[in-house]
This record gives structure tokens, sequence and C-alpha cells, in this order.
């Protein structure tokens, strides 16, 4: 925003000549005014002479006309008492002086005819005598125009005015000379703002282009860190698994051997699934299944597995709310969250202690009832700098391989999502709190966790299934596990396909996977109920978005990695069983 | 200081020499005879004095100076009223012997032993002298302090309806009222 400060000051030199000018104007006006006032004082006192004259000549008439000088004396003496009359004379025919009087020495002269002109400051009146027509003398009368009393007044007046038009001319260029100072700082003042707004606007773009390469190099460092952390924790189970599978290849492998390390493969495969869903939920991408909990029933179910986890030297400690309100929350989420919280104490604990968990009534905003969940420990606590970050994903003070950065990043989701928050309380030191809060849920019930047992598979099925994915080898899967169960199976690789397929053969349930180039899963469903209503259908992905985004149209939905008895369950929820 | 001496006694000068200038501008620079100044007075009252209506003279007329009983002037009262017009009116002397009312004096100077009481009443200015008449007549003359001065019995001069102007008053002596 450059200002101009030229536009300040163009105006500026004209006023002040301006106001000169007036000034000036004033001042002749003012001196005009005293000098007319004097030309008719002049006038009026030329016509004052004038007349006393006159009056001097019919009052000596007689005595002149007697030579009675004494009377003629008295006559102009009486003129003493005008202090302006200087001199006046009374002359006769032949021009002597006969009687007068002066108030200065020699300003009377003897002879009429030696009456100077009058001075500047004087009135000459010169006034016949008459006597019956007759002219008989003159009367010669000198008047001071104007006391000097009079004129140093005027004179003052002037040397006044003239004195205050030049402190107002003096003022006025002062004045303007303050303003254009004044403007000149100002302009510059307004320059060096429009400088720094400037730089300030360059310093803001470069802040946000450091800003943007700081992200882009977080990203990449959390990507790396990804890397590292999981990358590390999916070799071990990969290991895992790939060792048991090597071992079950073998051709002279035991009953008790083959068990143990199918057993291993399962527990490994579901440990790389709680991780694969660690890292949905940490990008919300995996839906939540909330259901009504009892927390203090959830927690003391957790007890002897958490004393397990945690190992000896650390003591777990619950102090339970006499009267907590339900609470609704996925409990896998749940459960994890509380692992996640339960194995950060005990890492900070790495010489024993003591993690207290607690249940309590707490609000969330507005007075909203909520359950808090807390973790004290008694262990080294977190630094004021690593507080602030505690929730970022990967953000993690263990060792390379030791941790993911992602436990507290899932509490925070899970409690996020669940509509809930968390709190972390630590003095370097002196432990750690975290509080989990979870709203209340007042009107629902507690839902009857069921118990999944181990229920045997082997009960018999049949019917046709067609299974439809776009992968290959999870399609093949699919069909290894269905046919397992007694199903017979047919299988197409994408939505048009079985949507041919289901027009021509007879099937009674259709399992397809949602995410698929071209028609998608959702969309075939919807082709399906149009073609052949009626028709079970079972959705399956990994990920969830598309469901999310659209619904599943209140289709039953089996989430990747699924294991056979989540299968079975949907499918004998679809199908009625034909036992 | 110094040079302001003689200029203030310059100046001390000149007024002394001014003032006496003044001095002897007073009294007649020329000093005529008391009878001549008498005759010039006499010449000029008429200037100062109103007659009634009747007995004005005419246009062009003289306006008659008479001197009865006596003529203490001689050819100076002749002088005098030579060449003298008051309002266009010359003056013309007439000496006669005693009053007369066809004679139609305006004014008359009374000398010697003639009476005064026969233009009692009459629109006549009477002028006596103390010199030559105990008897006073409106304008009476004297001599005071050596100049020649007059009285005015004005009382007189408005019983025999005359109005003498206050110029003229002014220069009298003395002012007789009722």
């Amino acid at each position: 925003m450059p200002t101009h400060p030229t536009r300040f000051a163009s105006g500026g030199r004209t006023i002040p000549i301006m106001m000169g000018l007036l000034a000036m104007l004033l001042v002749a006006i003012g001196i005009g005014v005293i000098f007319q006032n004097e030309a008719n004082y002049r006038e009026q006192k030329t016509r004052e002479t004038n007349v006393q004259a006159e009056i001097l000549a019919a009052s000596v008439t007689a005595a002149l006309d007697f030579q009675d000088a004494p009377t003629a004396r008295e006559s102009v003496d009486a003129l003493r008492v005008n202090p302006q009359i200087l001199a006046a004379g009374i002359y006769g025919k032949d021009g002597a002086l006969f009687a007068g009087y002066e108030r200065r020495p020699r300003s009377l002269p003897n002879r009429a005819l030696a009456w100077p002109a009058a001075g500047d400051n004087m009135v000459l009146a010169v006034y016949p005598i008459v006597r019956s027509g007759e002219r008989i003398g003159t009367v010669y009368l000198l008047s001071q125009r104007e006391p000097l009393k009079r004129r140093i007044t005027r004179y003052g007046i002037v040397a006044l005015l003239l004195l205050l038009a030049a402190m107002i001319v003096t003022a006025l260029g002062v004045a303007h000379n303050l303003l254009r100072r004044s403007n000149r700082a100002l302009g510059e003042r307004a320059e060096a703002l429009s400088d720094a707004y400037a730089e300030l606007q360059v310093q803001v773009e470069e802040r946000a282009r450091a800003e943007e390469q700081l992200r882009q190099a977080q990203k990449m460092q959390a990507l790396g860190q990804l890397t590292g952390g999981i990358a590390h924790d999916f070799n071990n189970l990969l290991t895992v698994i790939q060792g048991s599978a090597d071992i079950l290849r073998r051709p002279d492998v035991d009953d008790a051997k083959r068990i143990r390390f199918a057993e291993a493969i399962v527990q490994t495969t579901g440990r790389a699934a709680a991780l694969t869903a660690q890292l949905l939920a940490f990008s919300r991408r995996q839906p939540l299944k909330p259901q009504v909990i009892d927390l203090n029933r959830k927690i003391r179910a957790m007890t002897e597995l958490l004393d397990r986890t945690l190992g000896e030297r650390v003591e777990v400690v619950s102090d339970l709310a006499a009267n907590p309100c339900r609470i609704e929350a996925d409990p896998a989420q749940l459960e994890a969250a509380i692992l996640n919280v339960a194995v950060n104490a005990r890492d900070a604990m790495p010489g024993g202690g003591k993690l207290t968990i607690r249940t309590g009534s707490a609000s969330l905003g507005e007075d909203k009832p909520a359950m808090a969940l807390a973790f004290a420990d008694t262990g080294s606590g977190i630094g004021e700098e690593d507080l602030a970050r505690v929730f970022e994903p990967f953000f993690t003070t263990k060792a390379v391989g030791k941790g993911t950065g992602l436990g507290l990043s899932q509490v925070y989701g899970f409690a996020a999502q669940s509509g809930g928050d968390v709190r972390v309380d630590s003095r370097l030191g002196e432990g750690t709190t975290v509080t989990i809060l979870l709203p209340c849920n007042l009107h629902g019930h507690e839902e009857a966790e069921e118990e999944i047992e181990a229920r045997p598979v082997i009960v018999s099925r049949s019917g046709r299934i067609l299974v439809v994915d776009d992968n290959e080898e999870v399609g093949m899967f699919a069909e290894i596990l269905l046919q397992e169960l007694g199903y017979e199976v047919r299988r197409a690789t994408s939505g048009s396909e079985a949507l041919e397929l289901a027009q021509s053969e007879r099937f009674d349930l259709v399992f397809t996977d949602v995410v698929m180039p071209g028609m998608s899963g959702l969309q075939l469903a919807e082709a399906l109920d149009r073609a052949r209503p009626g028709l079970p259908i079972i959705l399956t992905t990994g990920f969830s978005d598309e469901v999310t985004r659209s619904g599943s149209g209140g289709r039953p939905v089996v989430f990747k990695p699924y294991r056979l008895e989540a299968l079975t369950e949907a499918i004998d929820k679809a199908l009625p069983r034909k036992v | 200081m110094a040079r302001a001496l003689p200029l203030i006694a310059a100046r001390l000068l000149r007024g002394l020499f001014a003032a006496s200038l003044l001095a002897l501008s007073g009294p007649a620079p020329s000093q005529p005879s008391e009878a001549a100044v008498k005759a010039a007075f006499l010449g000029k009252f008429p200037a100062y004095v109103g007659w009634p209506a009747e007995s004005r003279p005419a246009a062009g007329e003289p306006i008659i100076l008479c001197l009865i009983g006596g003529d203490p002037f001689g050819k100076l009262i002749d002088d005098a009223v030579r060449g003298q017009q008051i309002d266009r009116h010359p003056i013309q002397v007439k000496r006669i012997p005693r009053p007369d009312d066809g004679a139609g004096c305006a004014l008359a100077f009374v000398a010697g032993a003639s009476t005064i009481e026969a233009m009692k009443g009459k629109p006549v200015l009477t002028v006596t002298d103390s010199r030559n008449s105990a008897q006073r007549g409106m304008i009476h003359f004297v001599v005071d302090q050596g100049r020649v001065r007059f009285h005015i019995d004005q009382a007189a001069a408005v019983r025999s309806r005359l109005a003498i102007n206050s110029r003229l008053l002014a220069l009298a002596l003395t002012v007789k009222k009722d």
C-alpha cells in the first residue's frame, strides 16, 4: 500500500501565501480605514478652523473698526482654551497686525501677507473682517490639525496592526513548516510501513515455503519410521509364519508338531492382522463396531491378561468406580487401547513399578457424562517436549524395532472415534497418567458378550456359493475355505462376469469383494438385487472406505483378513442352515 | 548639551522680541489726535446702529450726521466720513446750531450749550463728549488711560427705538440699561 506523501504537501504552498495575502489585505483595509478617518477628521478640522476664524472675524469687527486693540485681544485670547490653535491674528485694512495671539513664539507674522503656507499638520484659515459690506481687515487662524496624542495613537494602531499581521504571517509560516515537516515524517513512516509490510509478506511466503518443506520432511521421516517399525514387526511375524509353513511342508511331521506350528501360524497372523488393524484405526479407515460395555467388567476380565503381559516386576492395581455408567465403544479397539497404554507403562518402568487402573465418573465438554479410565504408572515420565508429540503417529522414544509409534496414536484415534478424549499428564521422573474419557451411553443395554467358543466347524453344509474377487489368490483362498465347509463354489474375477454367471446358473449365496476394477461389489449387489431378488449377498473388504462412504445397504460385511469362524458365522446368518 | 544652551538662549530672545512686537501692536501705530479719533468714531457708529424703518434713508440717500451747537472737528470730520459707505449710504455732515427736525439727523453730536432734550424719544443717535458737555447722549465720549472710549446708554437708545449692535456694546466702557 504505497502512500503518496506529496498529496499532503501539494496544497501546502498556496495556503500560506493566500493567508499571508489575506493578512496583508486586512492590514491594508485597516490602514485604509484609519486614513479615511484621518481625511474626514482633517476636513472636519478645516471646517472647524474656518468657522472659528469666521466667529473671530465677527467678534472683532467693532474692535478693529474702533481700533480697540485690548477688546480685540480679549476676543482673540478666548481661543487660548483650544490648545490646537497655534496662532491667530487680526490684521487691519492695511495688512498690519492689530491684535493676535500665538502659542509658540514667532508663529504670528507682523504682516498679513507674511503668513506662511500651512504645514503638513496645520490648517490655516483666512477670513475677511467685513463691516457693512466693507472689508476692514482679515483674520488669520493657524490650527494644529490634530493633537500629538491622537497622532501617536494613530501610528500606534497602524504599528499594532502591522505587528499583528507580521505575527499572523510568522505563525502561519511556522505552522506550515511544522505541518510540512510532520507530513514528511508521516510520508516517511508510511513508506517505511509499506516496506516493512512487503518484507513481512516475503517472510510469510518464505515461512510458508519452509513449513511446506518441513511438512514434507516430516512426512518422509514418518514414512521412514513407519517403514522401520512396521517392516521390523512384520518381518518378525513373517519369519514365524514362513518358518512354521516350512516345517509343515516337510513330509515327516508328526501330528503334535503339525498342530503346534499351525497354531503358531494362526496366532502370528492374528498379530499381523492386529497390527494392520492398528494402522487402519490410526488412519480412521476402520469402521468401529460399537457395543454397550461395562468398563469395570472389561477391566476385571483383562486383569489376568495384563498381569501376564506386563510381567512380574509390574504390579497391577485396579481401583474401580462403584456405579459406573455404561459406555459405547468397539470392544476390540478398547482392548487394544488398554493394552497399548499398559505396554507403554511397562516400558516406562524397566526396573518395575506399579500400574494403577482407575475408573471414575467424568464429563466431556458441556456436562456430557462420561467415564474416565485412568492408567497411572510410577515410571520415568515424559519430558515436556515429548509430551506434546505423544499422540503423533510413528512418534516413539523406543529403539527402532521396539515400537511402531502407533500405540498412543491408536488410543487417540479410538477415543476420538468413540466421541471421547485422551489426556496425558506426566512429569519427568514422577510417572505418567493416561486418562481415556469415553461418553456414557444412558439408554443402551449391555449385550451379552458372545464367548466365541472354538466351535467345531465340521458341521456339514451344502449349497452353491458364487465367490467374486479380482485377486486370484484371495479368491482361491475363499474357494478352498468354502469347499472345506462343504459348499459348492463358482468363482468370478469381475462384477460383470459374476452377473452373467448369476443369470445363467442358480446360486444360494454370493460372496463378493467390494473394491474391484470396473463394477464394484456394491454395484454388483444392486444389480443382483434386481436380477435375482432374494439372493443373499455377503460383502468382504480389507478396505472399508467404500463401505463407509456408500454403506453396505444392510448387507453383512466380513472384513479381511477374515478367519474361518467369522466367515462361517456370516454365512450361517445369511443361509438358514440345513442340518 | 553644550550646543543646546545657545539654542535655548536664541529662542528666549526670539520670544522676547515677538512679545515686544505684540505689545507695540496694541495701540495705534501712528498716534492720531483725540479729535481725529472721535471724528473717525462718529463716522463708524452708523454701521452698528439700526434705525426704525420709517427713519431709514432711502436707497442712495446719505446718512446725515449732524454737529449741533458747535464743531470741534472741523476738517477732521469731513475727512473721516469721506468715501465712507454704510450699506451703500454715504455719510453727510450737517452743522446746525440747534436741534431741528427738518435737518433729518440720523445721529447728532451735541456740543456746547445745545441740549439733547429736544431729541428725546426721536430716532436720533445722540453723541456727547465729556470734554465739552456735561449732558450725556446715548454715546458719551471719554478719555480713559489716554485712549478715546465711550459709554453707551442703551436704555435711552431703546426708548428712541434704536438698536445698538452688541459688537459696539462690547467696546463701551459701560452700558447703561434700565
